[in-house]
């Protein structure tokens, strides 16, 4: 907990700095923002939408600052099983952005505090879809409380020799949960990335590259709190392969330990004209994290190696209009590695010896998405604003032997707009309504495995595949009243709500997510 | 002069190489993974069956207990078979049939543990071995445990039940019943001193049956050692007990306490226990048991310790070894066995403690008198199951006439 204190306190410190720099550097980039101006200077800001935070100088952002409390809740049986029945978030953020002799910084820092009700076949994952198959599960109703800091920033050198920008983003996400009903657990995960980046500027056209190492790092140890009783548990393995193991006596089931590095590289094209401006943005990574158990007598669990390529095109006709266009892609390739393991005897010696190792299940997942935005004005913010949005998203995820398939496929088309209603002197209202429709194109579950009639297919697994497959619709409101407030004219406060409504198309059952909040900005 | 600045830049070069290295083998480790392909195993026969008659066919069964898959098939008298669709891993692979002849059955049994199949075509040589149906056989273990109305733990009520399953009386007299080191199913295994280690199993604690008289136990008749023989619901003991004892022939008493009595049935023999405690509670998690005739006294001094403990053990000869059944904690713990696969090539368990659940042989015919012969292929994973409540004497099994207190 101390960690996570002094996490807290850097956090705050260094969002502390960045405001002050800031108020120290007025200069004709201060303006009173607001969020539909931020939202818009996103919006305009292609190099900040990469990776490559050597592009943010080219963006030529104006400086901003924002400070946000808010409280998120989620209720309704329309969920994943390991999903909260009821679900609490409360969450702090800031986020900042400023000139610096030529260059651009930028920061952000967050706190979550989340507290789930009613999770089911989750014991250890902080994030059970984060894309690691080999964790435990079992069958009690249970609750969890987490907490997440989150540390991110990009910087851009100004320009060098009138060609040359130099960059640097980083991230630091630490998070901690416990699960409150035996088999307890208590799990760490903490992921740490850098991205060095380069951009050269020829005239109006662009190049840049950027390079990434991520490391990751997740412990989950398990526990009873009656003694007495020895918890049954599921080890999975993907599409609903597991061993049964045991929380508690003598063979209690061990830590298991998470290590996984990932690298990448991103190469971008951008064109800026008067008419005209895109941005082409590709990226490929490639990592492995490996699962271990009981790191005093370590045996793999399994491992999962990654591929990983995407690919944005960003399309900007700026004016006193804006217009916005994406196309992204994305491919995503998992393969599940099992390892056959003996453990040496030997006296002195008595540890697990990999044998064999294999890709026994494979993950791909294809994503297409085309997003239209037009913000009626442009200038520090809009009046109005409209988007459509069409995404195409296709997972088949195998099994290999014994033979085991799940596939779904689907679309979702979506429509939403805004208002930004100016009040008069500086206050403002922003309303927005979005509706999108989820529909299934495809769905297949097939398992072959041992264990059908175990509660992870019955229970867990089919209901999940169910979830998936289903067709809902999503309607959304969101409301932001905002008003200046300080002699210097430059800090504002809003608050701000938002309700998203989900509602599966073939079944009574429903989500509902709700946010309200409130903010400042300088 | 070194700045601190400098320092930082190059603690964090040095970090970033040596987090860079440390994924290369990982990246590399994982890059040398192909997709599985299933395996063809080869598993040969080879027959020691004496004077017993060849069978004509034999039943092949290999198991990856790790991944609960199972193949099976039917070997001809040739004793070699290709089998297919075999997921790369750690199997336990047997051989089995039965034969009668001459008024007798014969059981032909021989297994592999912990094999290592992981390339294709791989041949396994098992040893076949023959043997008329075993005399006295474990039938119903119940070693878990119950719960007290008020939520606690209760082990009293352990007791195991030894049966006559064979066509003629068997004198149980001087019978031990011993529980093997280590007491509960793990990876770190003892090792043993001596060349001959492997002709061995080792014993923590042994229970003698008294040698004062003779104790026959006509077929279909069993004997039930109790750890207690009281009734267990009473009052003062455990209400939700499954069991009363109290007409158990035998209880391993180590002496009277306010809860334990001196019950009315036969006190057997503490022969070895170098550190007894007030009652012989076996553990709940699942042992593994002997049952033997010694083939000498038994000397407590004559004990032996495993390699780097001082722990006191007594060894028994795996050839006097009558039946051996392996418990533990769950179904994924029989990848840890401790007994030789000649005596138990698998295990058995009921899946947790103090559940009030036993295991109990299964049935594998009933003859006209209604007398039944239960299985005894020396594989616990295949001749028990789990019963929800304990019984002794379960399906019409009769105890002795000279236990007058039944």
């Amino acid at each position: 907990m101390r960690k996570f204190k002094n996490i807290y306190w850097a956090g705050m410190t260094a969002s502390i700095l960045l405001l002050s720099q800031n108020i120290m550097a007025q200069d004709e980039n201060s303006r009173l923002v607001n969020p539909a101006s931020v939202e818009l200077l996103k919006a305009k800001s292609l190099w900040f939408n990469t990776e490559n935070s050597a592009g943010l100088t080219l963006d030529k952002m104006y400086d901003f600052n924002n400070l946000l409390f808010d409280v998120n809740l989620k209720e309704g049986d329309f969920k994943r099983k390991p999903e909260g029945s009821d679900e609490r978030n409360l969450g702090v953020s800031t986020e900042g952005g400023l000139n610096l002799g030529g260059g651009y910084v930028w920061g952000k820092f967050s706190y979550n505090n989340e507290k789930q009700e009613g999770t089911l076949y989750n014991t250890t994952m902080l994030d059970p879809v984060r894309g690691i198959p080999y964790y435990p599960v079992d069958k009690n109703l249970s609750d969890w409380v987490k907490q997440d800091y989150n540390l991110s920033m990009k910087v851009a050198s100004k320009s060098l020799w009138e060609r040359y920008i130099v960059g640097i983003g980083a991230q630091y996400q630490t998070r901690t949960g416990a699960k409150q009903v035996d088999p307890r657990s208590e799990t760490n995960f903490y992921i740490l990335n850098v991205k060095p980046a380069l951009v050269a500027t020829f005239n109006n056209h662009s190049v840049g590259l950027n390079f990434m190492y991520e490391r990751t790092n997740q412990e989950s140890s398990t526990t009873n709190s009656n003694s007495q009783a020895n918890q049954d548990v599921y080890v999975l393995k993907g599409l609903g392969y597991f061993y049964s193991a045991v929380v508690g006596g003598l063979q209690s089931l061990g830590k298991f330990v998470y290590d996984g590095n990932k690298i990448g590289g991103a190469f971008q094209y951008g064109y800026i004209g008067e008419s005209l401006q895109l941005l082409l943005d590709g990226k490929y990574t490639y990592g492995v994290e490996d699962a271990t158990s009981t790191p005093t007598k370590p045996k793999k669990e399994g491992s999962v190696k990654f591929n990983n390529y995407e690919a944005d095109l960003q399309l900007l006709i700026p004016g006193k209009n804006l217009n916005k266009v994406e196309l992204s892609w994305a491919d995503h390739n998992t393969s599940g590695i099992e390892y056959v393991q003996v453990l040496d005897k030997t006296f002195e010696v008595q540890r697990w010896i990999t044998t064999y190792k294999s890709i026994r299940s494979t993950y791909d997942l294809q994503e297409m998405a085309l997003k239209y935005d037009f913000f009626r004005g442009s200038d520090l913010d809009y009046k109005w604003r409209t988007g459509l949005i069409a995404k195409y998203r296709n997972s088949d995820d195998v099994y290999i032997f014994p033979a085991s398939e799940m596939k779904i496929e689907e679309m979702m088309v979506g429509i939403n707009a805004k208002g930004n209603l100016n009040l008069g002197n500086q206050n403002r209202i922003l309303g927005g309504l979005s509706f999108n429709y989820h529909k299934n194109l495809d769905g297949l579950y097939v398992y072959g495995g041992p264990d059908p009639e175990s509660v992870i297919i019955t229970d867990f697994m089919n209901s999940d595949f169910n979830y998936l497959k289903s067709g809902y619709t999503k309607t959304g409101a969101e409301i932001c009243y905002f008003t200046r407030i300080g002699k210097n004219g430059r800090t504002g406060m809003f608050v701000n709500g938002a309700l998203d409504y989900f509602k599966p198309v073939d079944s009574d059952e429903h989500r509902m997510v709700s946010k309200i909040g409130f903010g400042f900005t300088f | 002069m070194i700045t601190m600045k400098s320092r930082f830049k190059i603690w964090t070069g040095v970090a970033v190489v040596l987090f860079l290295f440390a994924s290369c083998d990982q990246f590399e480790e994982a890059n040398s993974a192909r997709e599985v392909q299933p395996l063809v195993t080869v598993v040969k026969a080879n027959l020691n069956i004496g004077n017993a008659p060849a069978p004509t066919s034999f039943n092949v069964k290999l198991v990856n207990y790790a991944e609960n898959y199972t193949v099976t098939a039917t070997m001809d008298a040739s004793g070699r078979i290709s089998v297919e669709n075999i997921i790369p891993g750690i199997y336990t692979i047997t051989i089995s049939t039965e034969m009668s002849k001459g008024g007798f059955t014969y059981n032909y049994s021989g297994n592999a543990v912990n094999i290592d199949l992981v390339e294709n075509n791989k041949e396994v040589n098992i040893e076949v071995g023959a043997s008329k149906s075993g005399a006295l056989v474990m039938k119903e273990l119940f070693y878990c445990g119950s719960k007290t109305p008020t939520g606690g733990s209760y082990f009293r009520d352990q007791f195991y039940e030894i049966y006559n399953n064979s066509e003629e009386v068997q004198n149980v007299k001087g019978l031990c019943i011993a529980i093997l080191n280590p007491l509960t199913a793990t990876a770190n295994l003892p090792v043993w001193p001596g060349e001959d280690a492997a002709k061995f199993v080792y014993a923590s604690t042994i229970w003698q049956i008294p040698v004062d008289k003779d104790y026959p136990l006509n077929p279909g008749e069993s004997v039930i050692i109790a750890q207690m023989a009281d009734d267990h619901t009473k009052a003062n003991l455990n209400p939700s007990s499954p069991v009363n004892l109290l007409s158990a022939e035998f209880e391993t008493l180590v002496k009277t306490t306010s809860l334990i009595s001196d019950n009315p049935a036969i006190n057997m023999y503490m022969a070895f226990w170098p550190s007894p405690t007030p009652q012989w509670l076996t553990t709940v998690f699942g042992g593994a048991f002997v049952i033997y005739f010694p083939s000498s006294p038994i000397d407590p001094n004559n004990y032996v310790s495993p390699v780097g403990s001082t722990s006191k053990n007594y060894k028994i000869s795996i050839d006097e070894v009558v039946d051996a059944v392996e418990l533990v904690g769950n179904a994924n713990q029989v990848q840890l066995k401790r007994v030789p696969a000649v005596l138990d090539a698998g295990a058995t368990t009921v899946g947790g403690t103090y559940i009030s659940k036993s295991v109990a042989r299964k049935i594998k015919t009933t003859l006209p008198d209604g007398r039944n012969i239960y299985y005894d292929t020396n594989n616990s994973s295949d001749d028990f199951e789990v019963m929800d409540l304990p019984e002794i004497r379960r399906n019409g099994a009769k105890a002795p006439s000279w236990n007058t207190w039944k």
